[in-house]
């Protein structure tokens, strides 16, 4: 597929996300040779940013500059990009990571240019994209049916693509003009579930929504006391429901973690919370549904209702002592 | 104030769905149950939350779908919304997000709505797109990932918090008229009262006809529905119940991870 290919690189504090390397990846499994790296921010920083994208990717970049782009909002993002590219002709092609800030702006480009819109990419077909749908049990391959197309991509879907050596890309600043903003960035602020017992943890029992009750929180409790180093994880459905609070979530929103166990009792496998807990040492999933998602990730499967099973799997363990 | 809610009817469970791999193409079966999108209903109760705490505002439900998503807005209107709106389409046929985010805009314009609120994501679909598209094609500006809302004493602005990666917060202000997509966990949803109940039994749904919206035409198409990527990677342990419960002990401790 011909066509210009641009990757928004998405920053904050002066650091790049890691997703903007897997972006260079997707570009390459869609057939762009040559893509363009773009980056947003103020005249204080972009010089730097920019410098650091072409070294780092050996691709070409655009660094769009205004004193509006010192904090994120979707505004700043869309009054910037849209008259970059509204009046561009040809096939474009238009990549940013499916992240919280990606998904805030990207539908928001794509009819500011009048351009498809395609989220949590994963894949790419011949001229068409693949999504996830039905909570990972399925894929769509979708075609987009405007010269103008603007995809999220799913972190981790593909790997970081390589540093590229010696050759920097060249960098381009341009001034975005002054842009006064309805929409005024007050800052942020720092999670409050942060939990180290989590991270420090060699087993972390998991319970999902499959759980049925917060009563039934104690058979996870009784499960992760077989282990001498364990601690309680959790979906955000379960903190949603206030069964367990927030400081056990593990998932994008939540923690992150990577024990040598990770137990997932009745959890589906939606990739928000994978992406908190997929670089486990080894996956043990229980879950009703053998089609469920987790077992995809799971190392070992157990097909069983959980609320006769963890009784059983505790009271055998027990036992053989 | 006025205050839209953009509910979704989804499926209860995915293991309803059927899958005919041949024709690419996933349908609903016998035993699939309908309900209001969880979003949605975080996103439902800050309006009546709004509502409650401003004492004069009006809560309206709007759903785009077939004929079985009028349920859905009932439900609505049982948990305390004033007003329900069907955009009625003729079948099962998937509209992209585009699509209904502008039949929802071609509903809605006019109406003059101070404030909207969706769900940050659809649980079947999964694009999260809805949201900041309507407030695109309105003219409106948007926030997603909206976690805590405040309105300013003159109803001029609203700040809110967005939830980012890790569970940092971003802070805005935004001007209304606005869209703010909501994620879970902002509040926890009511049950609803006995009086709403009986009171949205008898609620005429406004119904509008989605051929009768002057939309523009869709920006893609469905190619196939496929199975998941990459296969099972592990390994799914048979036998009876105690037999399960056997290995995976065994595994265990094979692995060191528990103690004998
Ligand atoms: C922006 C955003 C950020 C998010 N961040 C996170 C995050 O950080 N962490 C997170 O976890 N989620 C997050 N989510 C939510 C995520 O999309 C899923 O909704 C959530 O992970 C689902 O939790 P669950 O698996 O417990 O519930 P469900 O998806 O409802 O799954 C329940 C599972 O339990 C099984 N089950 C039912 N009964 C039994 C039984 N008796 N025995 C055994 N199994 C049973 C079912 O088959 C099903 O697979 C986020 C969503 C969004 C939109
Ligand atoms: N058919 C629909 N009818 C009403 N609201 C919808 C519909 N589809 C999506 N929405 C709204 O848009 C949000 C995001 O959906 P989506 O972009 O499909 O993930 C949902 O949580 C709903 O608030």
């Amino acid at each position: 597929m011909s066509g210009r290919f641009f990757i928004i690189a998405l920053h904050e504090g002066g650091r790049f996300r890691e997703e903007t390397w897997e972006l260079v990846s997707f570009a390459r499994r869609c057939g762009a040779a040559d893509p363009v790296m773009m980056v947003l921010s103020d005249e204080g920083a972009i010089e730097q940013l920019a410098c650091e994208l072409a070294h780092r990717t050996g691709l070409d970049v655009v660094g769009l500059a205004g004193s509006h782009l010192r904090g994120y909002s979707a505004e700043a993002y869309i009054r910037t990009l849209v008259p970059f590219f509204r009046d561009a002709s040809g096939k474009i092609r238009i990549a940013a990571a499916h992240t919280s800030r990606g998904i805030d702006f990207a539908p928001q480009l794509s009819a500011g240019i009048d351009a498809c819109c395609i989220t949590a990419v994963e894949d790419a077909g011949e001229g068409t994209f693949i999504r996830s749908l039905h909570h990972g049990r399925f894929r769509a391959e979708v075609r987009a049916d405007r010269a103008k197309v603007v995809v999220t991509v799913l972190p981790g879907a593909f790997a970081p693509d390589d540093i590229a050596p010696g050759n920097p890309g060249k960098v381009g600043i341009v001034p975005a003009g002054d842009i006064s903003l309805s929409t005024l960035s007050r800052g942020t602020r720092a999670p409050v579930h942060a939990n180290m017992g989590l991270t420090r943890a060699e087993v972390i029992v998991s319970a999902g929504r499959g759980l049925g009750s917060g009563e039934n929180i104690r058979l996870v409790t009784m499960l992760s006391s077989l282990f001498p180093k364990s601690a309680l994880g959790a979906t955000r459905a379960v903190c949603d429901q206030g069964w367990l609070d927030y400081s056990h979530q593990i998932g994008s929103t939540g923690n992150t973690v990577s024990p040598r166990l990770y137990l997932a009792c009745g959890i589906s496998g939606a990739v928000q919370h994978l992406a908190g807990m997929k670089n486990s040492g080894m996956i043990v999933a229980v879950n009703t549904d053998p089609d469920a998602a987790i077992f995809r990730v799971a190392h070992y499967g157990i097909v069983e209702d959980l609320t006769t099973f963890i009784p059983l799997l505790v009271d055998r363990c027990l036992k053989r002592e | 104030m006025k205050i839209l809610v953009c509910v979704k009817q989804v499926y209860d469970s995915p293991e309803t769905l059927v899958f005919d791999e041949a024709a690419g193409r996933v349908t609903f079966g016998p035993h699939t149950v309908f309900r209001m999108n969880r979003y949605d209903e975080y996103a439902l109760e800050e309006a009546l939350r709004i509502r409650e705490r401003l004492g004069d505002a009006v809560v309206d439900a709007l759903s785009v779908g077939p004929p079985r998503v009028g349920k859905t807005i009932r439900r609505a209107l049982e948990l305390g919304a004033n007003h329900g709106i069907h955009v009625q389409t003729r079948d099962e046929t998937c509209l992209s997000a585009f699509d209904r985010a502008h039949l929802i805009a071609a509903a809605s314009r006019g109406r003059g709505y101070d404030l909207v609120l969706a769900g940050i994501m659809a649980e079947d679909d999964m694009e999260s797109q809805v949201g900041p598209l309507l407030a695109a094609v309105l003219g409106y500006g948007c926030a997603t990932g909206v976690i805590f809302e405040e309105l300013s004493a003159d109803g001029r602005e609203i700040a809110v918090e967005r939830e980012v990666e890790g569970g940092s917060r971003e802070c805005l202000s935004l001007a209304l008229p606005c869209v703010l997509a909501i994620q879970s966990g902002i509040n926890t949803p009511r049950y609803p009262a006995l009086s709403h109940v009986l009171r949205a039994r008898s609620a005429e749904l406004e119904c509008i006809e989605a051929s009768s919206l002057a939309v523009p035409p869709p920006t893609q198409s469905l190619v196939c529905i496929l199975p998941p990527a990459q296969g099972r990677q592990g390994e799914i342990i048979e036998g009876t119940a105690a037999e399960k419960a056997d290995t995976l002990i065994h595994i265990l401790r094979e692995h060191s991870l528990l103690p004998r």
